[in-house]
């Protein structure tokens, strides 16, 4: 570096504000006299130019005063079962960068087939509508579905979060849906402190809900046989024998949950969130349209009856996520275990990884394995010679099994700050039940597997 | 902005203190969200992400950008907000990690700020070159503050302090004192500047060096050698005008090495330089 005992000079500090283009700059030669002295002065000059209006004005987008508004229209459909058809729509607003309201409102449609639990026979069998009016008949070789599945949900939602102070914040929110059997409403709030210059966040929250079951049809009394048709002489008897079957009246269900988290910043890049949830539910918490085939040493079907689970279950999960931003994409890892009284034990293993081809546009994929093991009172089906438990369940969805999605994002930013994402997943999940099966029931496919599409199209204003 | 914040204001009203602090925390954010480098594709990285085509500028980044020539210029080419490159490839994190000539030569490829094409609206950036406003948004982001707060409440005195870079746009009597840390003994105040008006900004690698063969490697880097200079000063604190005047001229000192306080002294500033 040479030293600075030069004289004068002055520089020329005006900041260029014609429209031409400075072309590649030509760099001082090192061999220039400097001008030390005059560095100070002329820095300050060329610094003026940076505020000369001013404050600059936030640009369009940040910090704006308005809301910011979602929608959405998902397509969810299985193989030749339940189909549904959703539409979200979300609005934010924040009062400054960091206090918000969330209101969210979602309507859904469904329609299709789910299982009843009931087992396939080689013969065709006939069942009795949830609702006692008419019957449905299924094919031989084919899973028993209850096709009598058609909904439509409404569901809103709003949550608010607030700042107390530079350690405090909170949130709450309340929830409410309502399908024509079936009725939810429930309230959330929480809170979080940061430690560490924010570093370290702990969080805590709790949320009670209260449902309502009033499925039509009523209730079926546990484990009594449905009644057929066939089997009676007249509309009368078969009537008396179908509300036998039932109790009166709608029931409930509630479910208390506590969480506590912390989530560190590692670097960076990177940070880690560690959680434990607590979930206690008690009330009703049979399904109602769900039903379990009794079957003889061949396999053959002699009755069937609804289920029954107990009314209580306590259920915790601990969850582990860690989160990198990458030089172009961001990606995340999480494992959850999820455990019960009920005895249903999961684990999860999911992935996300973002990369953005350009400023305005990414693609992410969605990588998810499950795999859960029953709950104690799941049975694929009774058998005849064996007294009847006191709970039972042939709901695939609380048996063995494995489960893998596979999904794909893109996202593009459009002109004015509008945003579009398109989302497509294939979702499989394979029972993995190693019960020894009687007689003819070998010969069929008990544990099918199942395969579903997601497709979502979201556009935020 | 990664380091504390603070602002001090000389008012015993809630009211209007709330708002500042609002105004002051939002700039900051908007300052912070728009450049910089580590916020995925936010108007920098796209900037940084352009593959080599000709972006669109607004008025803001243009006069950063613009003011961001003058300091090259002024400087003789060691500001350069190019030098990211470079700046990478020496980790500060106590290891004695020293990059190879063959990474420094492939990264010093890629410095320069006379090859960009810069205009009131446009900036072309060459393929693989990138911008890394962090030896300026920081102070900008102080001045543009205490601009903001002055224009607002042109009679209340504050101090705006972003991690060290420290602005007063309207004069204090008795005046603010502030506290120079030492670097050989850190979070200990060596020395108390007082100051009414203007601006006061720290360079010095107190919290980031490497040591190898007992040879201190301090955080900046001499965008012509590609290493950190030598016979730096530990840090250099300099009171000027406005914030990136000071950050501009304390960065200037240190890369001068040895006549660092030859350098400030010309500048008829007050200036504070650790050995």
């Amino acid at each position: 570096m040479n030293n600075n005992n030069n004289k004068l000079q002055s520089v020329d500090v005006s900041l260029s504000t014609s429209n031409s283009l400075s072309s590649a700059f030509p760099l001082p030669s090192l061999s220039r006299q400097s001008a030390s002295k005059s560095i100070a002065g002329a820095l300050a000059l060329a610094s003026c130019g940076l505020f000369a209006n001013g404050a600059q004005a936030a640009e369009e987008g940040s910090f704006t005063d308005g809301w910011q508004v979602d929608a959405a229209l998902m397509y969810y459909g299985e193989q030749e079962r339940v189909q549904a058809i959703e539409a979200i729509g979300t609005a934010q607003k924040t009062f400054d960068d960091e206090s918000t309201v969330d209101l969210k409102l979602v309507v859904d449609s469904l329609t299709g087939a789910s299982a009843s639990g009931a087992v396939a026979q080689t013969s065709s069998q006939t069942f009795t509508r949830p609702s006692g009016n008419g019957q449905y008949t299924i094919k031989a070789g084919d899973t028993p579905l209850d096709d009598t599945f058609h909904d439509t949900r409404l569901q809103g939602s709003a949550n608010g979060s607030w700042v107390l102070n530079s350690d405090w914040k909170i949130n709450g929110g309340v929830y409410g849906s309502k399908e024509y059997d079936y009725m939810s409403i429930g309230l959330n709030g929480g809170a979080e402190r940061g430690f560490n210059k924010d570093n370290t966040t702990l969080f805590f929250g709790g949320a009670y809900s209260f449902d309502v079951v009033d499925p039509e049809g009523g209730r079926p009394v546990a484990l009594s046989s449905m009644a057929i048709r066939d089997h009676y002489n007249s509309d009368d008897s078969f009537q008396a024998a179908f509300d036998a079957t039932r109790q009166r009246g709608s029931d409930n269900k509630q479910t208390v949950d506590l969480m506590l988290g912390v989530t560190q910043i590692l670097n960076q890049r990177w940070l880690l969130q560690a959680n434990y949830g607590i979930s206690s539910v008690s009330g009703y918490l049979t399904d109602p349209f769900k039903v379990l085939s009794v079957v003889d040493e061949s396999g053959t079907t002699e009755d069937i009856r609804y289920e029954n689970r107990p009314d209580s279950r306590l259920k915790h999960s601990v969850y582990l996520m860690t989160k990198g931003a990458l030089d172009s994409g961001v990606v995340d890892f999480s494992y959850r275990f999820n455990t019960d009284d009920w005895d249903l034990t999961s684990h999860t293993l999911e992935t996300h990884y973002r990369y953005y081809f350009s400023g305005s546009f990414y693609g992410q994929l969605h990588l998810r394995y499950y795999t859960q093991s029953k709950v104690d009172f799941y049975q694929p089906f009774l058998l005849s010679d064996e007294p009847l438990p006191e709970f039972a369940s042939a709901d695939y969805r609380i048996g063995d099994m494995d489960a893998y999605t596979f999904g794909v994002k893109f996202g593009h930013r459009l002109a004015g700050g509008h945003e579009m994402t398109y989302r497509l997943e294939y979702y499989q999940q394979n029972p993995t039940s190693d019960e020894p099966l009687p007689g003819q029931l070998q010969e069929l496919d008990i544990f099918p597997t199942q395969k579903a599409i997601t497709a979502q199209f979201s556009y935020s204003f | 902005m990664a380091s504390p914040c603070e602002l001090l204001m000389a008012t015993d009203d809630v009211q209007i203190a709330a708002t500042m602090l609002k105004l002051a925390i939002e700039e900051v954010s908007r300052i912070e969200q728009k450049y910089s480098r580590f916020i995925p594709h936010n108007p920098l990285w796209q900037l940084n992400h352009g593959l080599g085509k000709t972006c669109t500028i607004d008025a803001e980044t243009s006069k950063l950008l613009h003011f961001a020539l003058q300091c090259f210029e002024l400087s003789e080419g060691l500001f350069d907000v190019t030098a990211g490159p470079l700046m990478q490839l020496w980790r500060f994190d106590g290891s004695a990690h020293i990059p190879t000539q063959p990474a420094i030569d492939r990264a010093m490829a890629l410095v320069g700020f006379e090859r960009l094409t810069l205009s009131e609206t446009s900036l072309h950036l060459p393929e693989g070159m990138q911008l890394d406003l962090g030896g300026i948004a920081k102070e900008y982001a102080a001045d543009s503050v205490a601009y903001l707060l002055a224009a607002r409440f042109a009679t209340i005195s504050v101090l705006v302090n972003l991690g060290g870079d420290i602005a007063c746009p309207v004069a204090k009597s008795p005046p603010w004192q502030v506290g120079i840390e030492n670097p050989t003994k850190l979070d200990t105040a060596a020395k108390v500047l007082s100051i009414s008006k203007g601006a006061l900004a720290t360079s010095g690698d107190t919290r980031r060096f490497i040591e190898v063969d007992g040879k201190r490697y301090g955080h900046i880097i001499h965008p012509r050698t590609g290493y950190p200079v030598v016979d730096a000063p530990r840090s250099v604190t300099v009171i000027a005008p406005n914030c990136v005047t000071a950050g501009m001229l304390s960065t200037m000192a240190m890369l001068k090495g040895k006549a660092a306080e030859a350098f400030l002294a010309e500048q008829q500033l007050q200036f504070t330089v650790y050995r």
